[in-house]
């Protein structure tokens, strides 16, 4: 199978007829690598055999966090879609993987569009080139989206800042060498970068989860964590503004993983349609077959559309936070459609197989994570309430 | 060390499809870099980490072919050269011609690498051609090639044995996959492979007075193989030994 799809190199020709030609040499390369070097490990690393590191670092050394980034930090300067459609590739190839990566670079994101000249030339070239992983700490035990009831406080302290409190469902924990900290000061939510190891800083074990077994999630513990004052990213009291900002933008990409994710399972769909057999006849020549394979096909083109939509709107600068919203709502239940229909195809063989049933278990989290369905649906509609007045 | 590197811009025959009567649809086939060459230019990156140098990537193709050659570049060769012409309207003979003639153009080369066969067509007759061409000693399908002063030792994977060759240094040399793993490009180095140099030229301007290819190729059929479908019931023993009758009858195993 090949990773840049024929559907994508369409959609990179609608999108940019200038330079469609740049945009899938690089997509073909970055695909032929996932093939070769992702994609083979993806089941090892469902079921522990494989681990996450290697494969991981080689994928940021390839240089897939670079494509979004300017060319000044170590980056490609290549548009936002050309980066989502390459999450989308990862989602195909490696959920676990992709996940990490995504959140790896949602917090390259956030020191781009609001970290000083000095913090983005020291971190941004380290984390784009693979030789750091970032890790974003938002969420904490009692508190998800509403930003506001963080427990998590920093403490200006002279010249440096304490942290105390403790961030839960964490991605990266305790494998990154850079953290992204949300911490209530006296002006309110800020943004704090925290380079480990940092004697304050500790983390809980590997949560087990039900899918997205490849990458690490754990909790992290700030206990008087100290940082020097210039860690602060932006101002202080703006650090639930930016977080919101971050995560408009990596909405986009967890819709694009969801796609990847629905389209791995759907061509596997398709080829145990073709050579299963029953009343003597591939079971790929049943209506009913044949009505999943269409709905399942259907659904994942349509939200493929909605991510190259809400892309090509946040690079013209206007607001996209409901375009995102809608992606990541539509992508992640549809991928546990399309995933639900890939386990039913496949039968017994589907529910009793790590390398079918893997692929529902990582959709699964994404309807939760980076902003639940129901937060969002809230999101999408209060915005276009707005909108229409 | 100077290398040129023949590279050819080849039909992707994972994604070929056929029509009806089972010949290969060629006209809008997807291309891509002919599989086995990413070998040769590995080999000829690897000889020029050890000896410097420069590698020149040449290619007789259509200006599709840039793709290929923009490949070539990012996985680190210096320079590319691209005959005009289309490879897959002339027979092998004029292919060797023209690219022979781009590397005398070039020259003096130390040492020119192809692959064994490109993954489209594989007739493998191209490099021995060349060496024909070109007047210089030729040494196929190598597994490891040592350079030492104006001298190579190649090592020749055969079907049943190994051969070790010293040739003198101008070579031709095609090599096997088994010679190296290719490298994958970084984004970064596919990005700035656009800023090396290519050079166009037509087939005119390097062999002049040329004149029609004294043979073409007028169409491809594929072949049909039927497969013969036997199936061996019985116990595994007594299947085991069925189905290892049947393949020495067919010679695939000796008797």
């Amino acid at each position: 199978m090949a990773i840049y799809s024929a559907e994508h190199r369409r959609l990179m020709e609608m999108f940019y007829p200038a330079h469609h030609h740049e945009y899938s040499e690089v997509l073909t390369s970055l695909g032929g690598f996932m093939e070769k070097e992702i994609l083979p490990i993806s089941p090892k690393l469902d079921t522990g055999e494989a681990k996450i590191a290697g494969p991981r670092k080689a994928l940021l050394e390839h240089g897939m966090c670079q494509i979004p980034f300017s060319e000044k930090y170590g980056g490609l300067g290549l548009p936002f879609s050309v980066y989502a459609n390459a999450v989308e590739m990862l989602g195909t190839a490696d959920a676990s993987i992709c996940l990490s990566v995504e959140i790896h670079n949602a917090v390259a994101e956030g020191l781009s569009r609001f970290g000083s000249e000095y913090q983005r030339k020291k971190y941004l070239p380290k984390l784009l080139s693979g030789n750091s992983l970032a890790s974003f700490t938002l969420t904490e035990p009692a508190s998800g989206s509403d930003a506001g009831t963080m427990a998590t406080t920093a403490e200006k302290k002279g010249s440096e800042y304490s942290i105390s409190g403790s961030k839960m469902f964490i991605t990266n924990a305790g494998e990154a060498d850079l953290y992204l900290v949300f911490a209530k000061t006296r002006k309110g939510p800020s943004c704090f970068m925290v380079e480990a190891p940092n004697p304050g800083l500790s983390f809980g074990g590997d949560l087990r989860k039900l899918g997205m077994k490849g990458s690490r999630t754990s909790e992290v513990v700030f206990s008087d964590c100290r940082v020097p004052e210039g860690n602060l990213v932006g101002e202080e009291g703006k650090g639930a503004d930016y977080a919101k900002e971050i995560l408009h933008g990596a909405r986009i990409i967890v819709a694009a993983l969801n796609v990847g994710i629905a389209q791995i399972a759907y061509e596997k769909s398709v080829a145990y349609a073709r050579q299963r057999k029953a009343f003597g006849r591939s079971i790929a020549e049943f209506q009913l077959i044949r009505e999943k394979i269409a709905d399942m096909k259907t659904e994942i083109d349509a939200g493929r559309l909605l991510y190259f939509y809400a892309s090509r709107i946040k690079e013209s600068g206007a607001d996209y936070s409901s375009e995102a919203s809608q992606a990541k709502v539509f992508a992640t239940e549809m991928s546990l459609r399309v995933c639900d229909s890939a386990i039913q195809i496949h039968g017994g063989y589907g529910y009793t197989t790590d390398e079918l049933h893997r692929h529902w278990r990582d959709a699964r989290l994404l309807t939760i994570g980076e902003g639940t369905s129901e937060v969002l649906r809230m999101l999408i509609a209060r915005r276009e309430l707005a909108r229409s007045q | 060390m100077r290398i040129a590197v023949c590279v050819k811009h080849a039909v992707d025959e994972t994604e070929l499809k056929t029509d009806s009567a089972g010949n290969p649809q060629l006209k809008g086939a997807a291309t891509k870099i002919s599989t086995f060459d990413k070998n040769a230019v590995e080999e000829a990156l690897r000889l020029k980490a050890s000896h410097s140098g420069e590698v020149v990537i040449v290619t007789v193709g259509t200006p599709e072919a840039k793709k290929s050659m923009k490949e070539a570049l990012a996985m680190g060769a210096d320079r590319g050269v691209l005959v005009n012409a289309d490879p897959m309207s002339m027979e092998t003979r004029r292919t060797s011609e023209l690219l022979a003639a781009a590397i005398r153009k070039g020259a003096p080369y130390d040492l020119v690498l192809c692959a064994e066969g490109s993954s489209d067509n594989y007739s493998c007759l191209v490099p021995p051609m060349l060496g024909e061409q070109l007047g210089l000693p030729y040494v196929g399908y190598a597994r490891k090639i040592e350079v030492s002063g104006q001298s190579a030792r190649v090592e020749r994977a055969l079907e049943d044995s190994v051969e070790v060759i010293e040739a003198p240094l101008p070579a031709v040399v095609s090599v096997v996959s088994e010679i190296n793993e290719p490298r994958y490009p970084t984004l970064i180095q596919i990005m700035q492979a656009g800023k090396k140099p290519m050079e166009e030229v037509s087939p005119e301007a390097i062999l002049p007075g040329l004149t029609a290819a004294p043979s073409f190729v007028r169409g491809m059929k594929a072949q049909a193989m039927a497969r013969k479908r036997v199936v061996f019931e019985g116990p595994p023993d007594e299947t085991a030994k069925k189905l290892l009758d049947a393949l020495a009858s067919e010679g695939v195993l000796p008797r």
